[in-house]
């Protein structure tokens, strides 16, 4: 009894979880102010809000003291980028829970199931072979997520066994698909006469990149990432339940497999659009999951809408520093994601570990 | 069923399992009275654990069923089975850790709606049965922290707060030393609820249970009180060992002494 009595998560009352929100949400609004004024064409921040209020409104309520072009940058370029990034920053956070829940593994990510070698493989076949040409650019969108939808169906078949999934069984499974379209990928790149175009695209496209982001493409991203949210919050205190195994879930009352069956459908969907916009952008679903609940806890409740706020703004910032650190050239976010974060993601291991003594 | 003395609260009837067509539970039957704590007692791989999680829905039988105050377990849904019975397992391996008032109140999910709970009475129901298996002040500790002891001690309390009228234990004090053992078998002992439980330790069984089950390659060998079951004949057929069988003078329960052919 004499233990020492300090809380487990730094953030156990509801205050303090407010709090912390509320600072994501100012860090995340001087990441957008920042990412607005940066990039080729410096735009001055007192124009930047005049412009959206104007774009807004549909007229001229502020009289334009700023070019025709700058406004064109900031409102078709820069606003709808930054939005796609804090869309899939979230996301592929949300992904990220729902796979470490379903595998009860925390080092399980959006792609553990195989999902992002199936979407690379369908959008480079597609940039490759310019079949689905028909739709514009759409086409690799298109491509991507069928192959992500193909690629869980198959891992999903292979992982079941008389009827159940288990979480074993789907990252292995994951793993045989994985290795399976990243060899068609790598196939097809082979194939292609190097320093092509296509295949310059291609391993662009695989390394993850938000800038084809559009209104349009944002639009649908961002529906399915609400309905997803949404349904995710319905469920949070089942998935709390669901982290004790699926034995343990099913005999304290939870329905397991329509639960796991809910949550593949939901992830899956989610993944293969967010994929299908941004290429594959890794290391956020893994890490921020876990970042997070190390200060707000394992409750879903409180877990999932930090995460989202801490995910989408972490991939804002990385976006910023992808398209400052070689500027003019861009680096794809994905390099920049990983690149900052897992020295930090290293760091959070250790001191974790020094404070349990070990 | 007024006539009757005892009730029965758990009836399986006819049970079978198997795998592809290896039979692991082969046509069991059996009854668990109101109020009483029967033991499942049988060598290792005779099935008493499928027999068990077929029980409790981890698995579905192939043939059989399985009833709780004459209702069918298997057309219930997992909510309304989790409020007729709670079960308790070996503590298993989670990755992700809470605090112990957390993991307790996850044994309330049956009882809660999505939305609007009184959670400050849902608190309570948690701290009491915190309380009851002498886990109080633990709350905001790590459930990871813990040890063993403290760890089962805590399921013991989630399964409490499950208020179901059947606990059934699959291996409950596995891994535990005697003290621990005898502590959480008394803490049960103790509700006011029916339990059916494998048991590994024979004089743990003798001690505690008003009726074991004895269980041999899969089809139940005998069933009686601990006096009539723990002789040295059947416990020689069923775990190949001789025995010395004493009455403990101070409980007056049956004591299983080993006599291993032991050459030195």
């Amino acid at each position: 009894m004499e233990k020492e009595k300090t809380p487990l998560f730094p953030l156990n009352k509801k205050s303090h979880y407010l709090i912390f929100c509320l600072l994501m949400v100012v860090i995340l609004f001087f990441a957008f102010i920042t990412a607005t004024t940066l990039g080729s064409v410096d735009l001055r921040e007192e124009s930047i809000g005049k412009v959206i209020i104007n774009e807004i409104a549909g007229r001229e309520v502020y009289e334009p003291d700023w070019e025709e072009s700058t406004a064109i940058i900031l409102w078709t370029i820069r606003i709808p980028r930054i939005l796609t990034a804090f869309i899939v920053g979230a996301g592929l956070t949300l992904c990220g829970i729902l796979m470490q829940v379903l595998t009860k593994n925390p080092l399980a990510d959006p792609y553990v199931l195989g999902i992002s070698h199936g979407a690379s493989a369908g959008a480079v076949s597609v940039i490759m072979y310019g079949y689905l040409s028909f739709l514009g650019g759409y086409g690799t969108m298109v491509g991507a997520f069928a192959g992500a939808v193909l690629s869980i169906m198959m891992a999903l078949k292979i992982a079941t066994i008389r009827n159940k999934v288990t979480a074993t069984q789907l990252v292995l499974a994951g793993i045989a698909v994985s290795a399976l379209f990243s060899a068609i990928t790598n196939f097809m790149i082979y194939h292609t006469k190097t320093g092509s175009d296509k295949v310059k695209t291609a391993t662009y496209w695989m390394m993850g990149s938000l800038s084809g982001a559009s209104w349009e493409k944002l639009k649908y991203a961002t529906i399915a990432f609400v309905v997803c949210f949404l349904l995710i919050m319905l469920l949070t205190k089942q998935l709390d339940v669901l982290l004790l195994g699926d034995d343990v879930a099913s005999t304290v009352g939870v329905n397991t497999d329509k639960l796991k069956l809910a949550i593949i459908i939901i992830a899956t969907l989610l993944t293969g659009i967010i994929v299908s916009i941004s290429g594959t952008i890794g290391f956020v679903g893994l890490t921020i999951p876990h970042i997070t609940r190390s200060i707000v806890g394992t409750k879903h409740k409180w877990l999932v809408p930090a995460s989202m706020l801490v995910g989408g703004t972490f991939l804002v910032i990385a976006d910023i520093l992808s398209r400052v650190l070689v500027a003019p050239e861009e680096l794809p976010i994905g390099v920049v994601s990983a690149f900052f974060g897992a020295p930090f993601f290293l760091y959070l291991i250790r001191k974790s570990n020094s404070k349990l003594g070990g | 069923m007024e006539n009757n003395a005892l009730n029965v609260k758990l009836s399986v009837e006819e049970l079978k399992y198997s795998i592809n067509t290896k039979v692991i539970v082969d046509g069991v039957s059996l009854d668990v009275e109101e109020g009483s704590f029967v033991g499942l007692v049988g060598p290792n791989g005779c099935g008493k654990s499928t027999l068990l999680k077929n029980i409790y829905r981890v698995y579905t039988p192939s043939r059989g069923a399985v009833y709780i105050d004459g209702k069918s377990v298997l057309e219930m849904s997992n909510k309304e089975s989790a409020l007729e019975m709670s079960v308790m397992q070996q503590e298993n391996n989670v990755e992700f850790d809470m605090n112990v008032f957390d993991m307790v109140m996850l044994g309330r999910f049956a009882h809660q709606k999505m939305f609007h709970n009184d959670m400050h009475a849902e608190g309570e129901i948690v701290r009491a049965a915190l309380r009851e298996v002498g886990m109080e002040g633990y709350e905001e500790r790590s459930f990871l922290s813990l040890s063993g002891g403290e760890k089962q001690r805590t399921l013991v309390a989630r399964a409490l707060v499950q208020q179901a009228q059947l606990i059934i234990l699959d291996e409950p004090t596995n891994h535990l030393d005697i003290g621990y053992q005898y502590q959480i078998m008394n803490i049960l002992k103790s509700q006011d609820v029916t339990v059916f439980s494998s048991v590994h330790d024979l004089n743990i069984a003798a001690c505690y249970c008003d009726k074991i089950i004895l269980m041999k390659k899969g089809r139940i060998y005998d069933v009686g009180t601990p006096e009539e079951m723990f002789v040295p004949s059947k416990i020689k057929d069923l775990f190949g060992v001789d025995t010395q069988i004493s009455i403990n003078s101070v409980t007056g329960k049956p004591n299983v002494i080993f006599m291993p052919d032991v050459r030195f």
